[in-house]
């Protein structure tokens, strides 16, 4: 029966099937990348008490700085603190938030990174005659530093914003004077997935290059843009020294056996090394104040000969 | 009359005038009890959300709009209910609505029951179009230094969906002549390479953007507001309106197309007007709220294994079954995990496909012989 | 019957297909209270001929009038009115009741008529049709040779409707009694006849030349598209065409060898006519 044939080819073809385990896959990154201008609210002198978040690193930051208590409802990019979506009431994900449903929490301030979305829901908080205030999303070490400040300043803790926001650069500064002071720099392929033996790495532009290349290493996927799936030749021509890989909490982790066993791996210095590096994700890809120190961690991992000192700038308070 | 040669018996005769006359109370209390859940949901739908508002301020605030003096009308609980639940429920009548008849349309024009909008390739177009403005929009516009104005996607899915299915028309129709058999066939190759095309484009985005994606894909009513109201309605109501047109004309299709002909229908101007309307009414659904699947094939089964399918009530039913089921499920998607809200593609099927296997467990031996 | 002037018209019909001729200069009148019966070989262009006069296919060459008006000129709904077509096979997509399918037959034509009538009109032409019992059936659940009866009644229903508009009105029927039984086979022959009866001009393709023979006033025969001959049934066919188009050697009106059984409808006609 062609009709049958039809529908099904007509199911198949539709894009979302085919990219929805992609597009889950890589919904813990989802709220880092693009680089945008900042929109920053006016500072605020006092906390407002009630706060909504669309975006983790935001929350982290509120967090950080001891805000937590005015928090009313965070987006599911709000993934550390864990508390923070295990307490507080979840307005869905960042690029799809509902107006009546962030109205319902009765917010006096609604925070929220350049990105977040649909802009029909957020021109409808802007009808509603909601404060709301963006936040520009940047991983450089400035930008972090920017954000930092930004977000302190619109939820009223300008002062002990601006202090973790020193601490931070401090931190920073510190991290670059370490990194001068490295070897010959590591070669290193950031694999964001293997679904099915399809290697999906982290090409230039994404999130893992930059927290690489904060670590003092050379992102070896930087041909690619974004993450994308790399072929094994790609991958053997690449050569990486190290590979680094996210720490899935629950889910199946590749030994080193297992990895080094597919044949885009075996022949590679990585190999040779059995140098796979694991870290959190959230940790590692964050871009708040926790960044410069997971850094440091990763840099330490991909030179354990040079003995990489802990940072000795005091870390952010209220952790 | 002079025809019948055997005469037929009283009994028959009576019979056959209460039989004519069961089926027609059958469809009275079928439009009577549709509308009635239909007016009840929508009701709910106005009535309740994330945001608690006592029902009784609800009808305050909507009798203030309707009678009173609209500038009394201050305050967050006033903005919800006129300019978030309001333009939200009726959106979702209207696109529920077109999605519906336009699957019993073209299950009609295909004659075959598992045709869906997406057939005339309005569904390849348009997501097509939407994944280039999300994923080539910011970067063509960069350069001028300007954001991507918020009515693009919803402009481009509309063009997109309107331009595929013109294409598939006009490959279809030869010397005035349009070949429904031809039409479902180029619609594989164009839904294939859309496909392709698309599958391309979600390659070269990047994380945000592939979620962007899937999200729009997934549907949603949450971007309602009053100028999308009006912006759709004068697109989506021409095809409501046709409905009775063409009514009759499909029923005559059932027996296909030559026997149509002879039955004085006229085919081929009743191909194009349908194909048309469901592809532009389609496509400014899709442009509204997304991709909502399943409303277009479940609804006018549903109906049909309700009442039968004579299309005269069929088109008619399946427009308010398809509004009560977008907005009963558009009340799913916002209640079940408020303060976030549910891709209602995700709940029309979850609502609609168990209900629907239901009916042909128990009804399965009505399908076919 | 007063008007004796043909209601449809065919002049040197040709229709072409892949090159080769399917119809080739046919011409043909169809004469009001005349049962026309249209016999040929397997691929004669029985079919296509009856196609073209219906305007279901346009002729490459000639012409098909309509009580003197070019049938391609005359409007749809009009043309509804004026003749009801019953094909071959007609299948449906949907389960609809036998009772819908005969009532198309009166929803476009008999738009004018009030509803008790045309209901009416649907009870009357079932039961003409032997099928009123069925009424409540889903029709995709039925024989082939119950629908066949279904399909007679609904195109009974859209002569019936169109009435109020033409008085003059031809019925096409495409091998109306293919999947039927004898009985039926019968029952649908008469009841062609008694249309005729009322004025309207009949044209049935059929494959069964005993009851061509039985039921034609006027017998055509096909061969390779062309009509080879045509007029009243006794003068038209004689055992030299039953050679050459049918290719069998057989003699008309020779009884069969002693002790063998054998049936005829001719036996029918007296009785029903």
């Amino acid at each position: 029966m062609p009709s049958l044939r039809t529908r099904f080819a007509s199911l198949r073809s539709r894009p979302q099937h085919r990219e929805l385990g992609a597009a889950i896959g890589l919904t813990l990154l989802a709220a880092t990348g693009l680089i945008a201008p900042a929109t920053i609210g006016g500072a605020l002198a006092q906390t407002p008490e009630r706060i909504v978040v669309a975006g983790g690193v935001i929350t982290e930051v509120l967090y950080a700085l001891g805000l937590e208590g005015k928090i009313v409802g965070v987006d599911t990019t709000s993934q550390f603190p864990a508390e923070a979506l295990r307490d507080k009431p979840s307005i869905g994900y960042v690029r799809a938030l509902s107006a009546e449903g962030v109205l319902s929490l009765k917010p006096s301030l609604v925070i929220a990174v350049e990105g977040a979305g649909p802009p029909d829901a957020v021109s409808l908080l802007n009808e509603a005659g909601l404060k709301l205030a963006r936040i520009s999303e940047d991983n450089s070490p400035e930008g972090v530093v920017t954000k930092i400040e930004a977000i302190g300043a619109v939820a009223g803790a300008a002062e002990p914003a601006k202090r973790l926001a020193q601490q931070t650069k401090a931190r920073f500064d510190e991290l670059a004077t370490l990194r001068t002071a490295l070897p010959a720099k590591k070669k290193v392929l950031f694999v964001l997935s293997l679904q099915n033996g399809r290697v999906l790495v982290g090409g230039r532009n994404s999130s893992a290059d930059s927290i690489i290349a904060m670590a003092g290493g050379v992102n070896v996927a930087a041909a690619v843009e974004g993450y994308k799936p790399m072929t094994d030749e790609a991958i053997l021509a690449a050569a990486p020294d190290v590979v680094l890989m996210m720490r899935n909490s629950g889910g199946h982790n590749a030994t080193p056996e297992e990895l080094f066993a597919m044949p885009a791996f075996a022949q590679t210095p990585a190999a040779a090394g059995k140098s796979l590096v694991r870290m959190d994700a959230l940790y590692l890809l964050g871009f708040g104040p926790r960044t410069p120190a997971a850094a440091r961690d990763l840099m330490a991992e991909l030179y354990p000969d040079a003995k990489i000192p802990p940072l000795k700038t005091a870390a952010a308070t209220a952790q | 009359m002079t025809l019948a040669a055997r005469p037929a018996g009283a009994m028959t005769a009576t019979a056959l005038a209460s039989f004519a006359a069961s089926r027609r109370r059958q469809a009275v209390i079928a439009v009577a009890g549709l509308t009635l859940l239909c007016l009840l949901l929508t009701i709910v739908a106005i009535g309740q959300g994330a945001f608690a508002i006592a029902p009784g301020r609800v009808a305050e605030i909507l009798g203030t709009r309707l009678f009173g003096d609209a500038a009394e009308l201050q305050g967050r609980d006033a903005l919800v209910v006129l300019n978030i639940r309001l333009p939200r429920v009726l959106l979702g009548l209207l696109v529920g609505a077109a999605l519906a008849v336009s699957g019993a349309l073209m299950q009609g024009l295909f004659r075959n029951p598992l045709a869906d909008p997406g057939l005339v390739g309005v569904s390849a177009g348009a997501g097509l179009a939407a994944a280039a403005t999300i994923v080539l929009g910011d970067r063509l516009l960069a350069g001028m230094a300007m954001k991507l104005p918020f009515a693009a996607l919803p402009f481009g899915a509309f063009c997109g969906g309107l331009i595929s299915t013109l294409t598939l028309y006009l490959i279809a129709t030869r010397q005035g002549r349009t070949s429904v058999a031809t039409m479902l066939l180029a619609g594989v190759a164009l839904g294939a390479l859309a496909g392709a095309l698309t599958g391309l484009l979600a390659f070269l985005s990047d994380d945000r953007q592939l979620r962007d994606l899937t999200f729009w894909s997934m549907g949603s009513l949450g971007g309602a507001s009053w100028t999308k109201l009006f912006v759709i309605a004068p697109i989506v109501l021409p095809l409501l309106l046709a409905v009775p047109l063409l009514a009759r004309g499909l029923n005559g299709l059932m027996l296909g197309e030559a026997e149509a002909y002879h039955l004085g229908i006229p085919v081929q101007r009743i191909k194009a007007l349908a194909i048309v309307l469901v592809a532009i009414s389609v496509g400014a659904s899709v442009a509204a709220a997304g991709v909502i699947g399943f409303v277009g094939i479940v609804v006018p089964h549903l109906i049909r294994l309700a009442i039968g399918p004579d299309h005269r009530l069929l088109l008619p039913l399946s427009a308010l079954g398809g509004a009560t089921l977008l907005v009963a499920a558009d009340i799913v998607a916002r209640m079940i995990v408020a303060p976030a809200e549910l891709p209602i593609g995700i709940v029309t099927a979850a609502l609609g496909a168990p209900f629907f296997l239901w009916l042909l467990l128990r009804r399965a031996s009505t399908l076919d012989g | 019957m007063a008007d004796l002037t043909p209601i449809a018209t065919g002049r040197n019909l040709r229709f072409l297909a892949g090159g080769r001729a399917l119809v080739a200069d046919a011409s043909l009148d169809l004469l009001p209270g005349t049962t026309t019966i249209l016999i040929g070989p397997n691929g004669a262009g029985k079919s296509t001929l009856l196609k073209l006069m219906t305007g279901e296919l346009k002729p490459a060459g000639g012409e098909v009038l309509l009580d003197g008006a070019s049938l391609h000129a005359i409007p749809a709904w009009r043309l509804a009115c004026q003749r009801a077509v019953m094909a071959q096979h007609a299948r449906l997509a949907f389960p609809f009741t036998v009772y819908e399918v005969a009532r198309l037959g009166v929803d476009g034509v008999g738009r004018a008529l009030p509803r008790q009538r045309r209901e009416a009109v649907v009870g009357e032409c079932l039961a003409a049709a032997g099928v009123i019992e069925l009424a409540s059936r889903n029709y995709q659940t039925l024989s082939g040779g119950e629908q066949q009866r279904v399909q007679f009644a609904r195109v009974l229903c859209q002569l019936e409707a169109g009435q109020s508009v033409s008085a003059r009105q031809a019925l096409f029927l495409d091998e109306p009694i293919a999947s039927l039984d004898l009985c039926h086979q019968l029952a649908l022959l008469d009841m062609a006849r008694t249309i005729a009866a009322r004025g309207v001009a009949v044209l049935v393709v059929l494959h069964d030349i005993n009851l061509a023979l039985t039921y034609a006033d006027k017998l055509v025969v096909m061969d390779r598209g062309q009509i080879v001959a045509q007029g009243e049934p006794s003068a038209t066919l004689d055992d030299a065409l039953l050679q050459n188009v049918f290719k069998v050697d057989l003699s008309l009106s020779r009884a069969p060898a002693a002790g063998l059984p054998f049936l005829l409808p001719q036996q029918h006609r007296p009785s029903a006519a």
